[in-house]
């Protein structure tokens, strides 16, 4: 979109929603770097972690999600872009897939929460950890999902940006939390 | 930024007239200055409901026997409550509530950045009230304001959930009214007002919700595990399945303590304007001020343990008490420039500035017994004591309360266009002085001499002090009552003052009161030094801003 | 304080000096006051911390004053006079002064975080020889077990006995939420924290009795959850207090209702029985009142449920207190279990005979209400034993 045609006040109102999208990004995960602590500190109560008997979950299926989840972002990023380049099909196609790969990032993990045997301790806090992530994903996908049919409806386009835009960036939030949760969950 | 007429998405205003009325305070509105009064009349309410608790506490204290209370739940209730409202449901929202009216209008903009999540933020806070109070009717929670499990999770009733529910609306509406902060701050300052020109309120309020920001979203991770272990049987906080008890108490003090400046900081601000406008005087040691707001906010998120010294590993005490201390260095750098800003000046004794005298007179005091606990051996003896209960009111009702008073006295002109009665205010100043003084001194000697803090029942041997703590508090309850009467009588009654009856030089001041709609009429401009009182510019400003929003005549008024 | 020309210079350091001069000595007046605002120093390391506390004092009084005398001073000497419109003096800031107001805290704050450092290192070295005793906190009652070199019998109690100069090292443990032990008079304070074994220590120097107080809120009897110290003389006096106690344990009576009796006031092998913080019975010195009072509980006991003898009912009483709520009371007794002597709440079946034996005789005639033959057939009709 073409900075020359906003008018002051739609400068002043376009800076203030990214400058607070970026403070409740960088507040927002802070509750899932509280979430990183406490894991740390309970793995720190037990001599051993997953605690004797118990199993920790295999990496290779998450890890596959966790890959298709920044394919999902970046997919966001460049649909983002083809819309503000007023390529509304090269969008809806774009984020249609993120959209897609999003989905199956979802289905992925909430197979692990259901399949994760109940163990007391480690599996509290893996379903908490995991659960608390997937109601983010879950969220913001589906507002995802709005704005693919708004898009359709012609209410998001080059000159509509923002809901795509500020969708992107929540969506990049996801991924950030997803990436401090997932080496503390299965890799280490 | 000069050259914007018409701000898109920030609504259309609900109040046409420049006056607010009370039933507009019920309705949905993005209008930032109804906002603010929506804040700060239902933290009134809050702290009416908080205070007739703090009076049934201490007419219970008046004996050492159980005998208001049918038992010490009931007891444990009332405190629980009575501390949570105090600071979240008064103090807290106040604060935000002198925010929101004011960060706009010292800025000289039209309204928050983001009207709509002001509103939603503000509109958490009725239903986050009624689930805390309402946590009566199944059980309330017993465990204190800070809520330790085991007790918090095995041992209370459904209402402890409802009260965490309440806290997890809180810290959300506490989140979005500091990104709303930050953002009006960073981005809609008015052309020539850099941030060494921001006035000292706004600078407080930045500080606060930077640490709003970065503290509460411990807060809601702490209380998503506590309402998890209360009802869905996992184990956090149970040490016989593999949980932490101290888990509980290093995340909640991560939020706590820097809460504690959530409710002092922005007073901090406002005490600095009050000071400067009724003692006629530049603020002394601006930028010292403004930076150690800033400092304060940081060093506070390094020192959260010193309320777990009997509890912390033993080693880990002496580096949070080292944090401690130092944290004494900027508070002292403000006490000593708020004194430098009176000597000197020449000292108007409002209302307003008593408060803002007498808080000076009391926080040091406060923060003396702040050093007191900061040391780990004499804090060994001291915690959990009534040491600590009167030390933590000396800092928020001689503190953080005095200033709100004092803000009240200094900007009800402005929200109003009427001024509130000096004579009440010095009624209501001196008894409050004395009560507060009398109230809380008497608790730093009895819990040194061994009153544990958050007993119903008690050793004989402290009645007498506990006598004089009840009669004292109870004349603070009065006091509270002559405020309330003051403030609904000047509503209708109060002289009737025009845009700046203080001669301030912020930006608030160069409007109507109350400020239209859209707060300024053109564009205002603000006076090159917030401060710059005595000056030769500063007069003829003044004189200026005067005229063009002079006070209504009498006969029309009348 | 902001001296703006040169001939005023040396009178304003006089000033200062007669000022700071002023508020040291007043510093110290206040500091005198330290005696009077905390309970007597009982132990080696009360005397410690009552220095710091003392310099803490002076320091902090000297500082309240310099505020105080500073707001009172501008007052006076700095009030809009009458009729007085105009504005202050234009003065911004003064770098010299500020930098002073930062400095001096700062070295003020250092040399006190050293000063407790020592304090702190000195009171929680581990002495050699210590008195170890076992402390336990359960709702609402303290109760200490005592491990002394060359006894074997372990004796519980809920006073603390030790002896002048004795140095003494408590470990702390929770049977249900936290607690916080503190004795005033000692200066020691420590939390108990469920799941966590903690640690406290202290050398006592004053015979006397001293009070111990839960400091952490532990439910509706918090404030009544307190205890004592008993120092005695010395070593022999002690173990006076100490070989009475054992002597009992060791030559219980054969009458079931003494030894429940016995039981309840000196502890059965898992420990003491917290009943004393709950409960009232003035014939063993109880007095709280969160729980049912205990005077004459038999009489009580027969008439509760229709149809129930008083063993019954107050045999399970004893391991199903949710069973039977008197009117008023919550459930806030421990359930008592007689499987696994490695858990929580464990009462072997032969004390809980006793105690119910005991139970039975608090009557208003004196008499038993029950026959103590029949509760062995009572037990196994409610499938226990």
């Amino acid at each position: 979109m073409s900075q020359e045609s906003l008018t002051p006040a739609e400068l002043l109102q376009q800076r203030n929603r990214r400058t607070g999208l970026t403070i409740f990004q960088i507040s927002w995960i802070l509750v899932f770097v509280c979430l990183v602590i406490v894991n740390w500190q309970l793995r720190g109560n037990h001599p051993s972690w997953p605690p004797p008997g118990v199993n920790a979950p295999s990496a290779l299926l998450p890890g596959l999600a966790t890959l298709g989840l920044l394919a999902s972002a970046w997919l966001a990023r460049a649909a983002t872009r083809s819309l503000a380049a007023g390529s509304r099909a090269a969008f809806r196609r774009q984020w249609r897939a993120a959209l897609a790969l999003g989905a199956l990032f979802l289905l992925v993990m909430g197979y692990e929460w259901l399949s994760i045997p109940v163990s007391g301790i480690y599996s509290d806090v893996f379903r908490m950890m995991t659960a608390f992530h997937l109601l983010h994903a879950l969220a913001i996908g589906l507002f995802m999902s709005m704005i693919a049919r708004g898009a359709g409806a012609g209410r998001v386009s080059a000159q509509n940006l923002w809901p795509a835009e500020g969708a992107t960036g929540l969506w990049y939030f996801v991924v950030v939390a997803w990436l401090l949760f997932f080496p503390v969950l299965y890799l280490i | 930024m000069a050259t914007i007429t018409a701000t898109p998405g920030l609504g259309s205003r609900t109040t046409e007239g420049a006056a607010i009325r009370a039933a507009d305070l019920l309705r949905w509105s993005l209008d930032h200055k109804v906002i603010g009064l929506q804040y700060m009349a239902s933290s009134l309410f809050f702290f009416i409901v908080g205070g007739t608790m703090a009076m049934l506490i201490r007419w219970e204290l008046l004996t050492p026997a159980l005998d208001l209370m049918a038992d010490g739940t009931q007891y444990n209730a009332l405190m629980t409550i009575h501390g949570s409202v105090m600071i979240f449901l008064w103090i807290i929202p106040m604060m935000a509530g002198f925010g929101n009216y004011l960060v706009p209008l010292m800025l000289g903009a039209k309204d928050m950045a983001f009207p709509w999540l002001n509103a939603f933020a503000f509109w958490l806070i009725p239903p986050a009230g009624v689930l805390m109070i309402a946590g009566w009717l199944v059980g309330p929670p017993e465990a204190g304001w800070t809520s330790y499990p085991p007790l918090s999770t095995l041992f209370s009733p459904d209402g402890q959930t409802m009260w965490a529910m309440s806290l997890h609306l809180l810290g959300v509406s506490s989140i979005l009214g500091a990104i709303n902060f930050v953002v009006t701050i960073r981005n809609m300052r008015p052309a020539g007002m850099t941030i060494w020109k921001m006035p000292l309120f706004v600078w407080a309020v930045l500080a606060t919700a930077i640490i709003q920001v970065l503290a509460t979203p411990f807060l809601t991770g702490g209380l998503t595990l506590l309402i998890l272990d209360r009802t869905a049987g996992t184990s956090f906080f149970d040490p016989g399945s593999g949980g932490d008890v101290l888990l509980w108490q290093n995340v909640f003090w991560f939020y706590s303590h820097p809460a504690v400046y959530i409710m002092i900081l922005p007073g901090f601000g406002m005490v600095s304007e009050v000071l400067a406008v009724h003692a006629r005087k530049p603020v002394f040691g601006y930028r010292a001020i403004g930076l150690s707001s800033m400092s304060i906010a940081l060093v506070g998120f390094t020192v959260w343990a010193h309320h777990m010294f009997t509890s912390l590993q033993p080693a880990l005490r002496i580096p949070f008490m080292i944090t401690s201390m130092i944290i004494a260095v900027p508070t002292g750098i403000k006490i000593f420039s708020w004194l430098g800003t009176i000597w000197g000046g020449k000292i108007r004794f409002t209302a307003a500035m008593l408060f803002a005298l007498g808080f000076i007179t009391l926080f040091v005091f406060g923060g003396i017994g702040g050093i007191f606990l900061a040391a780990v051996p004499v804090d060994i003896h001291l915690h959990d004591t009534y040491f600590v209960v009167g030390h933590f009111h000396f800092v928020l009702f001689g503190g953080s309360v005095f200033l709100i008073f004092a803000g009240i006295y200094h900007w009800f002109p402005k929200m109003t266009g009427r001024r509130m009665n000096e004579r009440l205010g010095q009624l209501h100043f001196v008894t409050t002085y004395i009560g507060t003084f009398f109230t809380f001194v008497p608790q730093h000697i009895a819990g040194a001499l061994g009153l544990p803090r958050r007993v119903a029942m008690y050793d004989p041997a402290f009645t007498n002090i506990n006598t004089v703590i009840s009669l004292a508090a109870f004349l603070l309850g009065i006091s509270s009552l002559i405020f309330m009467y003051n403030i609904l009588r000047s509503l209708s009654h109060g002289e009737r003052v025009g845009g700046n009856p203080w001669r301030g030089l912020t930006l608030e001041w160069a409007t109507t009161s109350p400020p239209p709609p859209w707060n300024f009429r053109g564009d205002p401009v603000p006076f090159d030094d917030p401060y710059g009182y005595g000056s030769d510019e500063s007069g003829p400003y003044l004189d200026a801003v005067e005229r063009r929003f002079p006070a209504p005549e009498e006969a029309a008024g009348a | 304080m902001n001296p703006s020309n040169n001939s005023n210079s040396l009178m304003t350091v006089v000033w200062i000096l007669v000022a700071f001069v002023l508020l040291v000595v007043g510093g110290l007046i206040i500091a005198e006051a330290t005696p009077l605002v905390l309970p007597p120093a009982a132990s080696a390391e009360a005397v410690q911390v009552d220095e710091l506390f003392k310099i803490l004092m002076a320091l902090g009084g000297s500082i309240w004053l310099l505020v105080q005398g500073a707001v009172i001073y501008s007052v006076i000497r700095f009030r809009a006079r009458p009729g007085d419109d105009s504005d202050g003096a234009s003065i911004h800031g003064n770098s010299t002064l500020e930098f002073v107001w930062t400095l001096i805290p700062s070295i003020t704050v250092v040399i006190l975080s050293i000063i407790s450092f020592q304090v702190w290192v000195n009171i929680t070295t581990a002495q050699e020889n210590a008195q170890v005793v076992e402390a336990r906190g359960a709702r609402f009652l303290w109760s200490f077990s005592y491990d002394i070199p060359g006894e074997t019998q372990n004796v519980n109690s809920t006073v603390l006995h030790t002896w002048v100069g004795q140095p003494v090292v408590l470990n702390l443990e929770t049977a249900d939420v936290n607690h916080a032990f503190w004795v005033p008079s000692m200066r020691i304070k420590q939390d108990l924290l469920a799941g966590r074994s903690t640690e406290a220590r202290f050398t006592p120097i004053l015979a006397g009795e001293y009070p111990v107080v839960c400091a952490e809120l532990c439910g509706s009897g918090h404030g009544d959850m307190h205890s004592s110290i008993v120092v005695h003389e010395d070593e022999a006096s002690f173990l006076d207090w100490f070989d009475e106690e054992a002597f009992i344990i060791l030559n219980p009576p054969d009458d079931p209702a003494e030894g429940g009796q016995l039981l309840m006031t000196a502890g059965g092998v898992a420990g003491l029985y917290a009943c004393a913080g709950c409960h009232t019975l003035e014939a063993l010195g109880w007095d709280a009142i969160v729980a049912p009072n205990l005077e004459n509980v038999a009489d009580r006991a027969a008439t509760r449920v229709p149809g129930m003898e008083v063993e019954r009912y107050l045999l399970r009483s004893l391991f199903f207190p949710g069973e039977f709520l008197v009117p008023g009371y919550d459930n806030l007794m421990p359930q008592h279990q007689y499987q696994d002597p490695e858990e929580a709440n464990y009462m072997p079946l032969d004390e809980a005979l006793d105690i119910v034996a005991y139970l039975c005789t608090l009557t208003a005639s004196g008499e038993s209400a029950c026959n103590v033959d029949m509760l062995p057939d009572v037990m196994t009709e409610m499938g226990m034993g």
